[in-house]
């Protein structure tokens, strides 16, 4: 009865272990999209995981990354395990304190001081910041692993290498290092396993272009789960436990037992068959994993070795341009595009402040513009290499000036409304004002912004106040009208809003113009407006940081940007408004050429604002407001 | 000095403070078989290190051949050592460990088969190339050290307690194994050992070691028979190690006892230490003893009968071949010869410095 109830216990602990990494594998061969169904076996997601150009670099940087790491880490960690031994014992619980720090560490903190050191040091973010911050964590693995085996060999085996002549070096070599093998071996598997396990440090400290697979399963994961996925984390997983299944094989201490026991089989089978035995089990089989696994990495990875100067580095927000864009400017200009995506431009500022990272364009939107023109984060922009600016249309121009007077800085890139997206059959009456928000017959009906500016605009546009209104008596009122209208919100989401009320979950919402036209096309009751006392208008627009290192790059990529068939293309693709005359022309669809959501008249437009950067203060100010809705 | 093959001046040794050797001299000669022989932490070890270059003196130099050689790195000098811990090699063959030192210095193949051979007949392990440290015994595994060593024909031969981890019969059989290869090989050994009877049996010159110093450097017998300070006397054998007072020349007072002996230059009526063997006091009949006492235990040591006699409030350790039951009342007797006068000495520190050669 005990021992039933003890393998019981132990089954549960097992299951409980084990079973989302199960759930994981099980899924990785689910044939349906759909995380619910079971549509069969197929190895197909695989298959596709094995044609992704993306995954593959990424496995082969992994690779790379981890075997650079784990073999430096390994020879350094081994020199000082070395040195440490030599030392008194006082000084060296010293420092195995200081080394097993970093172990013991938060690995958050330690992907932020290593990123904050590297950013202080000027070292741009790349490869090689990935590469010493690897290194790094891995250090006290190794020397964790090599200092008890460095304990128990005999400094006298050392002493009588020395004492028939050997120099110092060959001593070591014959003496001592045969004894801490398996230590600096199962150290650097250890290492080996940490780099490829690693997310958090590598997404502090990567740049742009360089992904591991961790960070790229991050990424992908923000823009929802794909079944490929499910295999390269069962494929990684696998890899893992085989790793650390070798490492925990490798016999961890020498004793007299052991010695009998090798020296008898020495003399039974001779050299060669203690080396299959021991070597070729025990080191060259993990050794020989290590070398295919970065070698297959390799073969598939590389596709994209180009130079320095053939590049331009790009800063967007997530799902901000067509991909094939990028392939054709690769393709016409023969410079290669490093991507990287932001998600708020909150995010993308102290990225660009910190110079950690020097981005060739970046997209960020008006009142960001005017910070970072403020804080002399931006270059003039040479309109005589980009004559494709004369598609711009000069209304957007005009707009723009509100953020960057005299059109120095910025080219338009999307731009549209904030309004209310409402189902028709759930909302009979027509909306002309805000004040609709606030009816009671809508409670639990109604999506926000949950963001600060958005909301406060929507406080401040029903009073008809300025949306960059700084005056704190217009703001405490707009603070409690929201406040008001909390216990009719269903929720404050960002991009939820488009989801639900395509799923007909909501009567109304607050919503982008952009994402209007898209949940038009996908659920026709919906439809959009923006109320008679204004709203924001906003523009993205391109910009190149004063630090840009490939500016000519940056240039060609503008105006390729604003050629008509290219901004079409990013139009189709993103659904948000196009400041691009020439390319609205070319639309072939009339009634989304003269849509009113995508292409208001100018009338509407004159009623709206564009957000302006408000200081530090008035930030303030807005976040504790904005506080206390929230917290109401 | 010609025959000074090393000479230690002034060497001072601390680890964290601690002094381990402090203003040694010492030199050892020519084909000589010396041992430094010391309780546990009085410095031997550390000499014998010095010696081998694996440690540097703080102070002093050391010379070989006249040559200094006291920053000169182990491998470059002309001696080998032999480890307590045997030190062997346990991922290479008998051979190879044997090999290890010719072949760094470029032999060829034929000449290290030669002398492998050579080496273990001399050390009685004819045929044991091809086996692996780990399976031969500690004796074996000691033999093998030293046929490691020797092969190199180092002009000195240094050995750190070879015999200590090995049982009473295995080394007592090594001792002679080591005297033996001493004779055949004419070389000089510097030998490190806490075992008394070890040193008397091997060595040409003992010296005796404490706390540091040196108490006494001599030949086993003068060691033996002529103790300089009560250390050297408790350490080297049983003895009985008495407060007395000199009367004068020739004539010492032991317990109240005026005892004849052949010591002068005490002066008169000062307080001395007397040493006597425990096999020089002969067991008398009463009348016959210059002191009588009452036997308190006895004990069968195999070659003798070991007594412990009360007498003058004294308990006198005596070795006879003849037992004397307890509870028997006997006479103690001891030969002028065999009274040993020893100055007292002043201190704990002048005890543990007080001898120089």
């Amino acid at each position: 009865m005990k021992k039933l109830l003890k393998r019981i216990y132990m089954a549960l602990i097992v299951v409980l272990l084990y079973a989302p990494i199960l759930t994981l594998v099980v899924l990785s061969f689910n044939s349906s999209k759909s995380r619910a169904k079971w549509g069969g076996f197929t190895t197909k997601w695989y298959a596709s995981l094995f044609d992704s150009q993306e995954i593959m670099g990424a496995l082969y940087t992994t690779l790379i990354i981890s075997l650079l790491a784990a073999l430096l880490a390994t020879v350094i960690g081994t020199l000082g395990a070395l040195g440490m031994q030599h030392m008194r014992s006082k000084t060296r619980s010293a420092f195995m304190g200081v080394t097993n720090i970093p172990m013991l560490n938060s690995e958050i903190v330690m992907g932020v001081s290593l990123m904050l050191l590297f950013i202080m040091g000027r070292v741009s973010l790349g490869f090689g910041t990935i590469l010493i911050a690897h290194i790094t964590f891995n250090i006290p693995y190794v020397i964790l692993s090599v200092m008890p085996k460095l304990k128990q060999t005999s400094r006298y085996t050392y002493e009588a290498a020395l004492d028939l002549g050997a120099t110092p070096f060959y001593a070591f070599r014959k003496t001592i290092l045969p004894d801490i093998m398996p230590g600096i071996f199962s150290g650097f598997l250890l290492a080996f396993t940490m780099s490829l396990d690693d997310f958090v440090v590598t997404y502090f400290t990567k740049g742009p272009g360089v992904d591991t697979l961790s960070t790229k399963i991050y990424s992908e994961v923000r823009k929802g789960i794909k079944p490929e996925i499910y295999a390269l984390s069962t494929l990684m997983f696998l890899t893992v436990l085989i790793l650390l299944m070798l490492i925990n094989l490798t016999p961890s201490k020498i004793d007299e037992k052991e010695l009998i026991k090798d020296a008898k089989f020495l003399e039974k089978y001779g050299r060669k068959r203690l080396f299959t035995k021991r070597i070729v089990m025990g080191r060259l089989l993990p050794g020989m994993l290590v070398l295919v696994l970065t070698i297959g990495g390799v073969y598939y990875g590389s596709g994209g070795s180009f130079t320095e100067d053939k590049t331009v580095v790009v800063y967007n927000w997530g799902e901000y341009i067509d991909p094939e864009v990028l392939e054709m400017f690769e393709e016409e200009t023969g410079i290669h595009v490093i991507y990287e995506e932001f998600e708020t431009n909150e995010i993308m500022y102290p990225k660009i402040k910190a110079g950690a990272v020097s981005y060739d364009v970046v997209c960020p939107s008006d009142y960001m513009i005017r910070k970072m023109i403020d804080n002399d984060l931006l270059q003039p922009i040479n309109f005589d290499h980009i004559p494709n600016i004369s598609n711009i249309g000069k209304q957007y121009m005009e707009t723009s000036e509100q953020f960057d007077p005299g059109n120095q800085y910025s080219i338009p890139y999307c731009w549209g409304t904030v309004g209310i997206l409402y189902n028709k059959t759930m909302v009979d009456e027509p909306i002309t004002s805000w004040k609709i928000l606030w009816e009671s017959k809508y409670k639990d009906n109604i999506l926000m912004q949950d963001s600060v500016r958005d909301a406060f605009m929507v406080g401040l546009k029903y009073q008809g106040y300025s949306l960059n209104s700084t005056n704190i008596q217009e703001l405490q009122e707009a603070e409690q009208l929201l406040e008001n209208q909390k216990p009719l919100v269903q929720a404050y989401v960002v991009d939820q809003v488009r989801d639900k009320m395509i799923g007909n979950e909501a009567a109304l919402g607050v919503i982008y113009s952009g994402e209007a036209i898209y949940t038009q096309k996908e659920n026709p009751d919906l439809e959009y407006v923006v109320p008679d006392e204004g709203s924001n208008v906003w523009i993205d627009s391109w910009v190149i940081p004063k630090d840009a290192k490939h500016v000519k790059n940056a240039e060609l990529f503008l105006n390729f940007l604003c050629r008509p068939d290219i901004a079409l293309m990013n139009f189709d693709y993103i659904t948000y408004s196009t400041p691009n005359e020439a390319a609205r022309e070319l639309i072939e669809d009339p009634e989304i050429r003269n849509s009113q959501i995508a292409f208001p008249d100018e009338s509407i437009l004159e009623r709206c604002e564009t957000y302006s950067y408000l200081g530090p203060e008035a930030e303030e100010i807005y976040s504790q407001l904005w506080n206390q809705v929230k917290g109401s | 000095m010609k025959d000074k093959l090393i000479d230690l001046v002034n060497i001072s040794k601390s680890y964290d403070g601690v002094t381990i050797l402090d203003e040694m001299n010492l030199y050892i000669r020519e084909n000589e078989f010396l041992t430094l022989l010391g309780p546990s932490g009085c410095g031997k070890t550390t000499t014998l290190r010095i010696m081998g270059g694996f440690e540097n003196p703080d102070h002093g130099r050391v010379f070989f051949n006249g040559n200094d050689i006291t920053d000169l790195p182990p491998n470059k000098r002309q001696l080998n050592t032999v480890f307590q811990k045997y030190a062997l090699f346990p991922h290479m063959s008998i051979a190879e460990n044997i090999a290890f030192g010719l072949k760094i210095k470029g032999k060829t193949q034929a000449y290290i088969n030669d002398k492998i051979k050579y080496a273990l007949k001399l050390v009685n392990l004819d045929g044991y190339e091809n086996r692996y440290p780990g399976i031969l015994s500690g004796g074996q595994q000691q033999r093998i050290a030293i046929a490691r060593a020797i092969v190199n024909e180092p002009k000195v031969l240094l050995l750190d307690e070879p015999l200590g981890a090995l049982d009473l019969k295995l080394r007592q059989s090594m001792q002679y194994e080591l005297m033996r290869l001493k004779e055949e090989l004419g070389i000089t050994f510097v030998y490190v050992t806490h075992d008394q009877e070890e040193a008397l049996t091997m060595s040409d010159t003992i010296v005796v070691m404490n706390q540091g110093y040196i108490q006494q450097i001599g030949t086993p017998e003068s060691i033996y028979n002529e103790p300089q300070n009560a250390f050297v006397a408790d350490f080297i054998g049983d003895s009985n190690i008495i407060d007395a007072i000199m009367i004068r020349d020739k004539q010492v007072k032991i317990l109240g006892v005026p005892f004849d002996c052949v010591d002068v230059g005490f002066g008169s009526n000062k307080p001395v230490d007397v040493v006597i063997r425990p096999e020089d006091v002969e067991l008398v009949k009463p009348k016959n003893g210059q002191i009588t006492g009452r036997v308190t235990s006895l004990i069968f040591k195999g070659v003798h009968y070991e007594m412990d006699v009360e007498a003058n409030g004294y308990s006198w350790l005596v070795h006879s071949t003849r037992a004397a039951q307890v509870g028997a009342e006997v006479g103690l007797y001891v030969e002028p010869e065999n009274i040993q006068i020893m100055k007292k000495p002043e201190s704990e520190d002048e005890e543990a410095t007080a001898v120089e050669e």
